[in-house]
C-alpha cells in the first residue's frame, strides 16, 4: 500500500507532465483566464478603454523614444498579444487535463504569470508584505493571487530540473548599466513610481 | 472576484504621479540613429509581482545563463531596480525584448554611449 501523497505535478519518462489538481483549483483555472482574455481583447480595439491590468501584459519597450515605441507596438504587439492570449486560452482549455506536454506546461507558466501580473496591478502589489483583511472586498483577489504564486512555484520547481545545460561563458561579459539613475524609479508603462516603491 | 475591466479606472486614477514626467508624445526623437557603433542594451526592470525564482528561470531559459549568473542578474534587478541582461545589435536586442515581454518581464532597450 502506497501512503505517499500523489505529486500534484511531476515529469513522466516520456517528457510529458502528470497533473493532479483538486477540482476546485481546476475550476478556478478554467474560469480565471476568461476575464483577462476579455480585457486583452480591448487592446485590439480600443486602447483607451483597456484596463491597466491588461496593459501590464504588454509593457513599454522604449520609455525615452516615443517614435521607437510606436514602431515597436506596430511590429510586435500583434504577435505578443496572440502569444499571451494563446497561453490564457490553453490553460482554460486544459484545466481539466491530467497530462500536459512540455510546450503546454510552458504556456501554463506564462499564463499563470500573466494572471498574477494582472491581479498584481489590480491589488496594487508592492514589495511590502501584505496580510489581507478578511473583511476587505479585495480579500478573494488576494487569496487567488497567493494561490497562483504557489502554483507557479510548483511549476518552476519541475521545469528548473528540465532546463538544458547553460551555455559556457554566457553572461560573463555583460556591460554594467551605464546611465546611473537618469530615469528614476519607473513603472511598466513609463510613469514614475511613488517614492516608497522605488 | 472583481472584474479587471471594472477596477481599471479606479486603479489608473489612484496612481498619482509624484513628479512631472514628459508625456511620451512630447519626448523629442533621440539621436539613436547617430550612434551607430554602440551596442544596444536590454534592460530588465524591477517588478514587485514577478517571483524571484521566475525571473531567474526566465534568464536561464532564454539566454542559457548558469543558475549563478541568472541569480546575480535577478538580484541586481531586485536590489538596484534594473540590470542589463543582454546586448548586441539593435535587431538582437529587440528580439530579446520581445522574448522577455512574452514571459511577462518588463524589458526595455537603449543604445549605449
Amino acid at each position: 500500500m502506497n501512503l505517499r501523497p500523489q505529486s500534484r505535478l511531476r515529469r513522466l519518462r516520456n517528457g510529458t507532465y502528470a497533473l493532479h489538481l483538486p477540482p476546485d483549483e481546476r475550476a478556478l483555472l478554467g474560469v480565471l483566464p476568461q476575464q483577462l482574455l476579455a480585457a486583452l481583447e480591448l487592446l485590439e480595439s480600443d486602447d483607451d478603454l483597456t484596463p491597466d491590468a491588461a496593459r501590464r501584459i504588454l509593457p513599454i519597450a522604449h520609455p525615452r523614444d516615443a517614435k521607437a515605441e510606436e514602431d515597436y507596438i506596430r511590429r510586435h504587439r500583434p504577435s505578443l498579444l496572440a502569444r499571451h492570449m494563446e497561453s490564457l486560452d490553453l490553460i482554460a482549455r486544459t484545466a481539466e487535463s491530467n497530462k500536459l506536454s512540455a510546450d503546454e506546461l510552458d504556456l501554463w507558466l506564462t499564463a499563470i504569470n500573466d494572471l498574477r501580473l494582472a491581479l498584481g496591478v489590480t491589488l496594487r502589489v508592492t514589495e511590502e508584505q501584505v496580510e489581507p483583511d478578511p473583511d476587505s472586498p479585495d480579500f478573494a483577489d488576494w487569496i487567488v493571487y497567493f494561490y497562483l504564486s504557489f502554483l507557479q512555484g510548483e511549476i518552476l520547481e519541475v521545469l528548473e530540473d528540465d532546463l538544458p545545460p547553460s551555455t559556457p561563458g554566457a553572461g560573463a561579459d555583460l556591460p554594467e548599466d551605464p546611465w546611473g539613475d537618469p530615469l528614476g524609479g519607473l513603472r511598466w508603462d513609463g510613469t514614475p513610481l511613488p517614492p516608497k516603491e522605488r | 472576484m472583481q472584474a479587471w475591466n471594472l477596477v481599471a479606472s479606479r486603479t489608473r486614477a489612484s496612481v498619482a504621479p509624484t513628479e512631472v514626467v514628459p508625456d511620451l508624445d512630447e519626448i523629442v526623437e533621440s539621436d539613436e540613429s547617430l550612434k551607430t557603433d554602440e551596442p544596444w542594451l536590454v534592460i530588465v526592470w524591477n517588478d514587485p509581482v514577478n517571483l524571484m525564482t521566475y525571473v531567474t528561470f526566465v534568464f536561464q531559459k532564454l539566454f542559457g545563463y548558469s543558475k549563478e549568473v541568472a541569480t546575480k542578474l535577478m538580484l541586481d534587478v531586485h536590489n538596484r531596480g534594473r540590470a542589463v541582461v543582454s546586448s548586441g545589435t539593435r535587431d538582437h536586442a529587440e528580439n530579446d525584448v520581445t522574448r522577455l515581454h512574452a514571459y511577462g518581464l518588463w524589458a526595455t532597450m537603449e543604445q549605449a554611449g
